[in-house]
């Protein structure tokens, strides 16, 4: 019974819904780094052999802190998945 | 917890049928057209942001754009102020002061950032203007959602979406003018002359504000909002919310224009669910305060119009607190006011402070990394330095850089003075050779001095470290 209703409740979060827990978190965190990050190196000493402006190291930068802060927020989705309760639980033994 | 916690924060268990309504699959809402009081301040406030959005990137202050956040040069323009990656503490106080204002106003007057200024409900409201003006009203734009495609169809829809995005891009290009000259922009748009990651952040914003404002709307209050879900946790008895008079309207029911409600045994409220159609984010606000209620008022607007059609008195929907519901005294001056004004307002000050007496001279000393010190053919010892002298004064001046250490230092640099331009930085290579005999230990403390030749007033020493060999060897 617990099983099928948490499962149920997880049916009706919508989509959207999941796809903003990934995607927005980590493109907030992801902003404040990189303000962070900038402030403290400037792309010209950190990025100085690669041939890229200011502008497109703080872009790359700022994309690729939020691609890596989007896996653990897509842990945090897989982690968040109900577990089965085990088979003494649910026959009420445990 | 309070009434107004309950119902605007976290549901609880006995309403477990709101819980059903968040997790429904979105249904879409469109919001009635409404007038009077509330929307006419909301219009006032959305065309004041928009226009200070649009319009703040074209001033100029002393031949420069006066709001400037120059990311490539890593300098912010702001007026006559010019800010550098090192007074990043000034935009922390800043966020600090945003954050206690949205909690102060909060605590006082409810949602009124949600309703009235928030990013989201202004290009939102944009954005239902443009929907309102090509496919009209709100009967007429269900109707067209559910007529079949065809080319009256097509066309309405295909206006829409050319105008929003149209006005998206510029969004977006207005965006990037705050990080790159605008005008600069503007001469670049007959050659389409951007750069590459001009372009790219021109589609982004504008893609997100098409997005947000034209698709996504009241999901981003409900779905994506952090101030939405923790609002709650400011609000007291006396705060300010929108609130339906329970006692007054119920039993709701229809009725003739000008019938005393008492002799058709019904409350003042008529069921005519305008107040549901006006509201953006689709709620009844007779079902009581739900954290989906932005506070945006269009329900009042909307219910006072009925209560005018029908002859009754106004506010059976109205802005009121807790305690003027329960016939109790509302009080504005309370702790939790006074509190956050005082921390607001001795943050605000001291950021104030901090800003107009922020040094205006800076003096970086970074060591020569490859060795610690060399030894000269005349039996000295040498340190070398690279000075970063910056001047964030709105004038050049001539500098003077000195020494203070062991005597007998001897600091070695081409220049004695160096100009450094206002808001430029100068690096100078210096070296310092002394006597190994005169030094105490392995590590001397010294200090450079940069001193303006034409303003005494205007100095700045800084300590820096000189190392030698282990004294006796």
């Amino acid at each position: 019974m617990a099983e099928q209703s948490t499962s149920e409740q997880e049916r009706e979060i919508p989509t959207i819904q999941k796809w903003i827990a990934v995607l927005w978190p980590s493109f907030l965190v992801a902003g404040v780094e990189t303000i962070v990050f900038f402030t403290l190196f400037d792309p010209e000493y950190v990025f100085a052999e690669y041939e890229v402006s200011r502008t497109g190291a703080y872009s790359i930068g700022f994309f690729l802190f939020w691609a890596f802060a989007i896996l653990p927020c897509l842990l945090t989705m897989y982690f968040a998945k109900p577990c089965k309760p085990c088979a003494s639980t649910r026959d009420g033994k445990g | 917890m309070t009434k107004a916690k309950q119902a605007a924060g976290a549901q609880t268990a006995d309403s477990a049928n709101l819980e059903q309504d968040l997790y429904q699959k979105r249904k879409k809402i469109y919001p009635r057209e409404v007038h009077g009081l509330f929307a006419g301040l909301r219009f006032a406030g959305v065309s004041t942001l928009l226009g200070i959005y649009y319009i703040v990137p074209w001033l100029m202050w002393d031949g420069r754009q006066a709001i400037l956040f120059d990311l490539p040069e890593r300098k912010f323009y702001i007026l006559g102020m010019v800010f550098w990656p090192q007074d990043f503490i000034y935009l922390t106080m800043l966020l600090v002061v945003a954050a206690l204002s949205l909690f102060f106003f909060t605590a006082l007057a409810g949602r009124l950032w949600c309703g009235f200024a928030c990013p989201q409900t202004v290009w939102t409201e944009a954005f239902l203007w443009i929907e309102r003006k090509v496919e009209g009203t709100r009967q007429q734009q269900i109707k067209l959602d559910k007529s079949a495609l065809n080319r009256h169809k097509f066309t309405k829809k295909f206006t829409k979406h050319f105008i929003w995005i149209l006005f998206s891009l510029f969004t977006g290009f207005t965006f990037v003018g705050y990080f790159t000259p605008i005008r600069e922009l503007t001469a670049a748009i007959p050659t389409l002359g951007f750069g590459p990651w001009e372009v790219f952040w021109i589609l982004f914003y504008g893609f997100a504000t098409y997005g947000n404002a034209g698709w996504m709307r009241e999901q981003v209050c409900t779905y994506m909002c952090p101030y939405a879900r923790f609002q709650s946790a400011m609000f007291d008895k006396n705060t300010l919310i929108i609130s339906y008079d329970q006692e007054r309207g119920e039993p709701r029911g229809a009725r003739k224009r000008g019938v005393d409600p008492q002799d058709v045994g019904l409350g003042s409220c008529v069921d005519c669910s305008i107040c549901v159609q006006v509201c953006p984010t689709g709620i009844d606000i007779r079902d009581g305060l739900q954290y989906q209620c932005i506070g945006c008022a269009a329900c009042i607007d909307a219910c006072d119009d009925v209560m005018d059609k029908m002859g009754y008195p106004r506010g059976l929907v109205k802005y009121t607190t807790e305690n003027a519901l329960a016939g109790q005294h509302t009080s504005i001056f309370r702790p939790r006011i006074i509190l956050y004004a005082t921390v607001l307002a001795a943050i605000t000050i001291g950021s104030a402070i901090g800003i107009a007496y922020r040094p205006m001279l800076e003096l970086d000393i970074i060591r020569d990394r490859n060795s610690l010190f060399r030894e000269t053919g005349m039996g000295m010892v040498e340190n070398v330095y690279t000075l970063k002298l910056i001047n964030k004064d709105v004038r050049a001046h001539e500098f003077a850089i000195g020494l203070e250490g062991v005597d007998g230092m001897k600091l070695n640099m081409p220049e004695r003075v160096i100009r450094v331009e206002s808001g430029d930085v100068v690096e100078a290579p210096v070296s310092i050779e002394v006597d190994p005999a005169d030094l105490q230990k392995r590590t001397t403390q010294i200090h450079f001095t940069m001193k303006a030749r034409d303003d005494p007033e205007l100095f700045i020493v800084e300590e820096a470290r000189f190392l030698g060999p282990y004294p006796g060897r």
